[in-house]
């Protein structure tokens, strides 16, 4: 069980919990935030699960691959916290993540 | 032992209200085996959703059968002796899977993100306007062919780089390439077809050879540079543009018609959309949800594998009926409420995984613009009688739509 706390575009903060093997785009999906569409289901394919990782968590997850690379450079409003929530795997180090999501994907 | 309810795409029933059959379809324990096109049909979001992020259920699997089985396939389809077909449609980049699917996709991807298609804003604007304005002081109109359906071809046009007025004759040609698609199948279709994909092939040759020569700002120059730098093939080129073109034509043409019937249909939400413009991208996403456009594709399993509980053998084919999925139920409240304002509204009406519709952005603008201009222009907007849809399994769409306004 991991605790992963969402804070929306507007100061909404919600927290969930998530189960390893989850992605932290699912558990935003589980805890209903609309923001982070994840249009394409998980694939890397639409760019619409971007989130900002809050900046003390940032070295403390794997980074993101090539392809995940590659898409982030297509983005709305890319930062250097960015990730695409789909391609991070929770894991139990991850308790208490902090993830800002975007005003908007599209 | 219940009885097996009737799936007949082409009858004037379904054409009517698919959604009928879908929910017969969905309430049945296991998935429905159609004959027709050797497929279990999936209608719950929960299974369509999983086969279609499957990494191991493909949409094409000819490069896993020998040239005797791929031949087969190919007589099975009818589509054995239709060489441009064969070597522009059956290739491209939705047929196309793994390591070729990511290189193509990811030459085309940054021409439709977001940002990229925020750009047209003022085009389209400017385009619909433009309609908007030939029809004068009409006051009734055919939505769909006198309309949207000129809207999806000439944007996507200019986005690639077709003169305007060579877009009719795209979308004609689209129109013939795509409809043989569908389960039916016929020889009249597939001559068409093939003759379509030729011309079609020639035209493009020809713009490829006036971008080499003169370059511009637009995809197709673009294009032209990939090419040129060894990042794709000519045939790779001809078919990722032709497959761009079709895409951008019959399917937003088609929803922005269900689109305005819908609205037509839900007063009160038509006018929660004239009290709040606001809630258009909402509104757009929940028309691909109503009545989704392409409501049939399909994946073959590429190994033994379960779905909806239980298991198949590695080739079978599955039927993903996104239009059943996203009136299902157990993913959506009052699934057969059209509502403007539903969020989260995860609809699959896009597909999932690695072939997510490249260009669901442009549609969505397309619609934007289309429906909060109509709203300013027009005070009021009445179905003057009910439309009749297209048959079939792969479209789903208002032949015509037959409208009456009154303006501001």
């Amino acid at each position: 069980m991991t605790k992963i706390t969402f804070i929306e575009a507007d100061g909404t903060k919600t927290e969930t919990i998530a189960q390893p093997g989850m992605t932290v785009m699912q558990a935003a999906v589980h805890a209903n935030i609309a923001a982070i569409a994840a249009e394409c289901g998980g694939a890397c394919a639409c760019g619409t699960c971007h989130c900002y990782v809050a900046p003390d968590w940032v070295g403390k997850i794997p980074s993101a691959q090539e392809d995940e690379a590659d898409m982030l450079g297509f983005v709305i409003d890319p930062q250097d916290n960015s990730r695409l929530s789909c391609q991070i795997e929770v894991t139990p180090d991850m308790d208490g993540l902090v993830i800002q999501v975007p005003d908007s994907q599209t | 032992m219940q009885a097996l309810p009737k799936l007949d795409p082409q009858s004037e029933g379904f054409a009517r209200d698919p959604h009928h059959t879908y929910t017969q379809l969905r309430n049945l324990p296991d998935p429905y085996y159609y004959e027709d096109v050797d497929s279990w049909m999936l209608t719950k979001a929960a299974d369509v959703e999983a086969v279609a992020l499957n990494k191991t259920m493909l949409r094409n699997v000819d490069h896993l059968l020998s040239a005797a089985e791929r031949k087969d396939a190919q007589r099975k389809l009818n589509w054995h002796d239709m060489p441009h077909h064969e070597r522009f449609v059956q290739t491209n980049l939705l047929e196309s899977e793994g390591d070729t699917h990511a290189r193509l996709r990811k030459l085309v991807f940054r021409e439709f993100t977001a940002a990229m298609i925020a750009r047209q804003r003022d085009t389209i604007q400017a385009f619909v306007d433009h309609l908007l304005d030939g029809l004068g002081d009409r006051d009734a109109f055919d939505f769909v062919e006198d309309f949207a359906a000129h809207v999806p071809g000439h944007i996507i046009g200019r986005v690639i780089g077709v003169p305007d007025e060579d877009c009719p004759r795209l979308r004609v040609w689209s129109e013939q390439v795509v409809r043989f698609f569908d389960v039916g199948r016929n020889d009249d279709d597939k001559q068409l077809a093939e003759r379509a994909t030729k011309e079609f092939y020639e035209y493009l040759l020809t713009l490829v050879a006036a971008r080499r020569a003169a370059p511009q700002e637009d995809l197709m120059t673009r294009m032209v540079g990939h090419q040129d730098a060894g990042l794709m093939s000519e045939d790779e080129l001809i078919a990722t543009t032709m497959l761009i073109l079709m895409a951008g034509h019959g399917s937003t043409i088609d929803v922005l018609g269900s689109g305005m019937h819908a609205l037509l249909r839900f007063p009160d939400q038509h006018q929660r959309l004239r009290d709040d413009p606001k809630l258009i991208n909402l509104a757009v996403q929940e028309m691909f949800r109503f009545e989704s456009p392409l409501p049939y594709f399909h994946r073959f399993a590429t190994e033994d594998t379960e779905v909806a509980g239980r298991m198949f053998k590695a080739g079978t084919r599955f039927g993903l009926l996104y239009g059943a999925a996203n009136r299902d139920p157990a993913r959506f409240e009052n699934p057969d409420q059209f509502d403007v304002s539903r969020s989260p509204n995860r609809h699959i009406a896009f597909g999932g995984g690695t072939h997510f519709c490249l260009g669901n952005h442009l549609a969505r603008l397309d619609m934007d613009v289309i429906f909060t201009t109509l709203n300013q222009r027009f005070a009021s907007i009445e179905l003057a009688h009910e439309p009749a849809y297209k048959p079939g399994l792969s479209v789903r769409g208002p032949i015509a739509l037959n409208i009456a306004v009154k303006r501001h």
